[in-house]
């Protein structure tokens, strides 16, 4: 009965490995860097250790916004979820599978007459602004750093060609054990609190229930990755990312490392041991991370090659999805318990709202003008170096 | 990992190699056209037999780098850039080869007044080619350079275009004593030398576009 529940996050792991692979090793597999086959085993195994080593802290982030307490609610919130993100995909929407899981829960949350931890909330939503902005910064200064490198080292072309691919497959087991840890919490964080599995003892180590379950997530999230992404790779991979090799090595790069920021808990003590504030461990959408990027990257080329359109589609996410999601949940929960008769959950915290106040509003209070001030000043900084740039590549070899 | 270094490392040394070949043959053509107008016909016939040479060695080492790099997916974004690269150096020593067989079956008569700009003609053109190798290596090296070593080459292009001219308008205009075969025989001749310095500048406009991407 509860592998049946489990098909929906299932399903949803399956989808976000046949789309989400594409994120870390599409440029690389879609320009033939590196074959499919080398990438899609090795992002499968990294997946899964991600998933298992590091998948708890947003998971947990999850549970604060809406703990799930019965199988049937978590069934049909993940099943909202996956069916908003196949519809929108469908269509041809920005979405993702982040947000939608998260709409999902909260429209769980309505539906149970839960109270929504505004809390959790503002910190998820928090992290889907500074994920792409913090994607866009790495960026920058990365692929400062790899042209500095480039010019000072004078390594021939074909050698340097092969760092390139070698750094691939590095970043990349990076950006697929970032993706396994960090989005994890949408495939099964909705299933932890409704199925309590015990602890299981493999002699030389133990998995408690819940990374039981980000393991059967991570495997499904690999099925995806070995059955599905090669098309999404060799096509929207290269499509949707014209990059350099060294552009999309910073790309996975930097979403490796806000992926790993935003799911590590060692890194969030770390931040609390030296008198700074908690880093929120919250799931946040690789491919806004990835567009963000890219848009980094843009910045660094001159302000004119920043495309708008991705922006908007950024921000068009952040509402259109989660409102789908959450509507789409409360119907089928609606369905679900009067026309199956299924216990899909039941109300725990009616009018307790806000739990992580304290920490939220300090993340808040640094990290949003620190990153508006920063994007600020290089903004600044690149519309003032934009006219000697131009005039610089203007430049004619001869009079 | 460990069979890639090693093509990319073979293929590094060939492309090497490939570039002193169109060197050495360029510097073959300028001593070539010197032995001809001089008349030291052995000299020319040495330098013949040394330039076909090289330029049968430079297209097996075209097609053997254009090869590799395709079954090894080497530079997979700039390969068919590089490819046509390659075919437009390789180019020049065509050019070269051709231009001292015409004077090998045709046997143009250069006027005695005429010797030393037919001489500078092949130097500067020759010179427009010799400069575009550094360019060229120094675009798997040291991208940020190829624009400044790109400049010589659209310098003597530049001064190869005067030379020809001045050269047609003087054989048309002076040489009265020339029969009018003579004259169209030494003005395609003239273009014919011309024609590395073009191939030089094709090449140059590639590498300069190719080397901006590069940097960007």
């Amino acid at each position: 009965m509860i592998f049946l529940f489990l098909t929906s996050g299932l399903f949803l792991g399956w989808t976000l490995g046949a789309n989400d692979a594409a994120n870390v090793f599409g440029s690389a597999v879609g320009s033939r860097m590196v074959s499919f086959t080398r990438a899609a085993v090795t992002a499968s195994v990294f997946v899964i250790l991600g998933a298992v080593l590091q998948g708890s802290g947003a998971a947990g982030t999850l549970g604060r916004l809406g703990s799930v307490n019965a199988m049937g609610g978590a069934f049909t919130v993940a099943l909202a979820a996956g069916l908003t993100v196949y519809a929108m995909t469908r269509a041809g929407l920005p979405v993702s599978t982040t947000q939608a899981i998260v709409g999902a829960i909260i429209g769980w949350n309505f539906f149970t007459g839960n109270a929504v931890d505004t809390g959790a909330l503002t910190q998820i939503v928090t992290t889907w602004v500074t994920g792409p902005v913090l994607g866009a910064l790495f960026a920058f200064g990365l692929y400062h750093l790899v042209k500095i490198s480039r010019r000072r080292i004078k390594v021939h072309l074909l050698k340097y060609e092969n760092w390139l691919r070698m750094g691939l497959m590095v970043v990349g087991a990076f950006g697929a054990y970032s993706l396994g840890a960090n989005n994890i919490a949408n495939v099964m964080g909705v299933f932890v609190p409704s199925i309590p599995l015990e602890s299981a003892d493999f002699g030389i180590f133990t998995l408690t229930g819940a990374q039981q379950l980000f393991f059967l997530g991570a495997v499904a999230i690999s099925a995806g990755v070995l059955t599905y992404s090669r098309k999404v790779m060799e096509t929207v991979g290269s499509n949707l990312l014209e990059l350099s090799s060294e552009a999309a090595f910073v790309v996975v790069l930097s979403q490796a490392l806000v992926l790993f920021i935003f799911s590590s808990s060692a890194l969030s003590g770390f931040m609390v041991r030296i008198g700074l504030p908690p880093i929120p461990l919250v799931p946040v959408s690789s491919t806004q991370v990835v567009v963000g990027s890219v848009l980094g990257i843009g910045l660094y080329k001159g302000i004119r090659n920043v495309n708008l359109k991705l922006l908007g589609s950024i921000a068009s996410g952040w509402i259109t999805t989660p409102v789908a999601a959450g509507i789409l949940s409360f119907l089928l929960l609606f369905f679900v318990r009067n026309l199956f008769g299924i216990d899909v959950g039941h109300a725990v915290s009616p009018l307790s709202a806000g739990g992580a106040g304290a920490n939220t509003s300090t993340i808040i209070r640094y990290s949003i003008p620190v990153l508006l001030l920063i994007t600020a000043v290089y903004l600044v900084y690149l519309v003032l170096s934009e006219k000697k740039k131009t005039e610089r590549l203007n430049k004619k070899y001869y009079e | 990992m460990s069979l890639f270094t090693r093509t990319n490392r073979e293929l590094s040394i060939r492309i090497d190699e490939f570039f002193d070949t169109i060197e050495i043959g360029v510097l073959i053509f300028k001593e070539g056209i010197k032995a001809y107008v001089n008349g030291d016909d052995s000299a020319f016939q040495n330098h013949l037999a040394k330039i076909d040479d090289l330029e049968g060695k430079a297209d097996k080492l075209q097609r053997s780098i254009e090869n590799d790099m395709i079954v090894h997916s080497i530079l997979p974004q700039q390969r068919s850039e590089l490819i046509k690269l390659l075919w437009q150096l390789d180019e020049i020593i065509d050019t070269s080869k051709q231009s001292l067989n015409e004077f090998y079956i045709e046997m143009p008569h250069i006027p005695s007044s005429m010797s030393h700009e037919f001489i500078s003609l092949a130097e500067v053109s020759g010179n427009a080619a010799e400069e575009l190798i550094p360019a060229a290596r120094a675009f798997f090296r040291e991208p940020h350079l190829v624009r400044e070593k790109l400049i010589k080459v659209y310098f003597f292009e530049r001064e190869t275009d005067k030379a020809a001219f001045q050269m047609k308008k003087k054989v048309f205009h002076e040489l009265n004593d020339l029969s009018l075969a003579e004259k169209a025989h030494i003005r395609y001749i003239t273009h014919h030398i011309e024609s590395i310095s073009d191939s030089a500048q094709a090449a140059a406009d590639m590498l300069a576009s190719m080397a901006i991407r590069q940097m960007l």
